[in-house]
């Protein structure tokens, strides 16, 4: 019915077409993911500070810098005087240094380059996951590793729900280096271990009992009665909510 | 020896095998691509509202920040600010009053917990001042402060340095809160070995009504 060329021609032509998409499902389906297009997120930012140099060698805690997100829901980016503390007087002459000498003078914030970001009709509440002793590498990975950070984790709603359904399965329990308060005396001998956890969430959670979820409107837990005002007592370990007002309200 | 045509359709498979692979790696999560550009986004949708969010530049204002400058005078709420300056040292004494922390565990866990984060990086754990920053920067400054000269200052005067600064060091009253400081100072006074270590044994539920959890098992 057709010639032999037409024939040919039209199977390549299926072919080809066939391969393009093929191409396109693949790269639309699985590429177009938080988990492919988010992390890896390593912008440059204005001053090169090294987290590697300054929580993996020198041992300084997150929450040195990042204090504010034990009490409150955004962590802060720290202010220059954080930096000053002790660049005035280490590398006190360090060229890359000058943005952070000159924002010190003026006044005016240092331009730091936002990576981790949940869209703004979430939110996402620092001080209560820090409180529940959750590590600071479960959602932002291994920071006191990486000479510049990038992000780790995907971010996405499906994520955090895998958390809230199985704490145990995902979380990283408290480290030293976060600087997390577990309501424990601790002994020195483990602060330098970076793979050591104070409270494993497994420990954490206690075997016998099983989590359960309490009925709606019932996420409120027992102060403890050793707390004392003008601490940030740690909180009772449980699920994480699944309730859509939890996070988006 | 030229290559046949068959080592070269071998070569060339095998080239489009690990093509295919490290794209269903990458496609997979399982090896990150960084990048130094903004993720690209098919459907921002609500993800960047035009409102303030903290520490978020802002073209609303003119120097393009959503903080605020408090008026001239303004004093924050609950929040205590310490007024006394370096040299106020008879002043500290006075002034400097513990709120009335109780010698607990728990206490003495959160002054640990601050101490290891904002003391530690200069005096180290044990306080002796052999930190990591002053082997690194090869400082010999930083005072041993389980020496007895540091043990003969009065709790007032510990938390005095602390929130105002001493010397080389400054002050950390924007950092630490006040109960926190006193925390630090009643740690301290276990490192200096003042005061001895609370029994660590003790259930932290004992003394109060079983609720059936704790938190800090």
């Amino acid at each position: 019915m057709f010639s032999r060329k037409f024939d040919v021609g039209f199977k390549q032509a299926v072919a080809g077409i066939g391969a393009v998409a093929g191409i396109v499902f693949l790269i639309g389906y699985f590429g177009v993911r938080n988990e492919v297009l988010d992390v890896g997120y390593r912008p440059e930012q204005p001053v090169p500070f090294s987290h590697k140099l300054h929580a993996g060698d020198l041992q300084v805690s997150c929450q040195y810098c990042h204090g504010g997100a034990e009490v409150s829901a955004h962590s802060p980016v720290p202010t220059t005087q954080t930096c000053m503390n002790c660049h005035t007087l280490v590398k006190a002459e360090s060229p890359k240094l000058k943005l952070v000498r000159e924002s010190y003078e003026t006044g005016n914030p240092l331009e730091w380059v936002r990576i981790h970001k949940v869209p703004d009709y979430v939110h996402f509440n620092h001080s209560r996951h820090i409180r529940a002793q959750i590590d600071c590498k479960s959602c932002h990975g291994p920071i006191e590793q990486m000479g510049v950070v990038s992000q780790a984790k995907p971010l996405t709603m499906g994520w955090c729900l895998d958390c809230h359904r199985k704490p145990e399965d995902h979380i990283v329990g408290a480290r030293p280096i976060s600087g997390i308060f577990t309501g424990k005396l601790h002994d020195m001998k483990h602060l330098k271990d970076s793979t050591y956890m104070y409270t494993p969430i497994k420990a954490q959670l206690g075997t016998p009992v099983a989590l359960t979820e309490p009925a709606f409107g019932q996420w409120t837990t027992a102060l403890p009665a050793h707390q004392v005002d003008g601490i940030p007592h740690p909180k009772v370990a449980g699920l994480g909510p699944e309730n859509c007002s939890a996070c988006h309200y | 020896m030229k290559p046949t045509f068959r080592t070269i359709h071998l070569f060339s498979i095998l080239a489009v095998l690990a093509v295919g692979v490290f794209v269903v790696a990458v496609l997979s999560g399982n090896i990150t691509w960084f990048s130094t550009e903004p993720p690209l986004e098919f459907n921002p949708g609500m993800d960047h509202q035009f409102k303030a969010i903290p520490q978020s530049s802002n073209s609303f204002f003119a120097n393009r920040s959503s903080l605020r400058e408090p008026l001239t005078g303004t004093v924050a709420r609950n929040v205590d600010v310490y007024t006394l300056g370096q040299g106020d040292i008879d002043a500290a004494e006075i002034e400097n009053v513990n709120p009335g922390l109780p010698k607990t565990e728990f206490v003495a866990a959160r002054g640990q917990n601050r101490f290891n984060v904002f003391c530690s990086p200069c005096h180290n754990y044990d306080g002796k001042g052999e930190s990591r920053v002053a082997v690194r920067g090869q400082w010999a400054g930083i005072p041993d402060l389980t020496r007895p000269e540091t043990q003969a200052l009065s709790d007032a005067r510990i938390f005095h340095i602390v929130s105002a600064g001493q010397n080389l060091m400054p002050s950390y009253a924007d950092k630490i809160s006040t109960v926190d400081r006193w925390a630090i100072v009643y740690y301290l006074r276990m490192l200096q070995g003042v005061e001895s270590m609370p029994s660590t044994s003790s259930s932290p539920t004992a003394g109060r009504a079983s609720t059936g959890r704790s938190n800090l098992n």
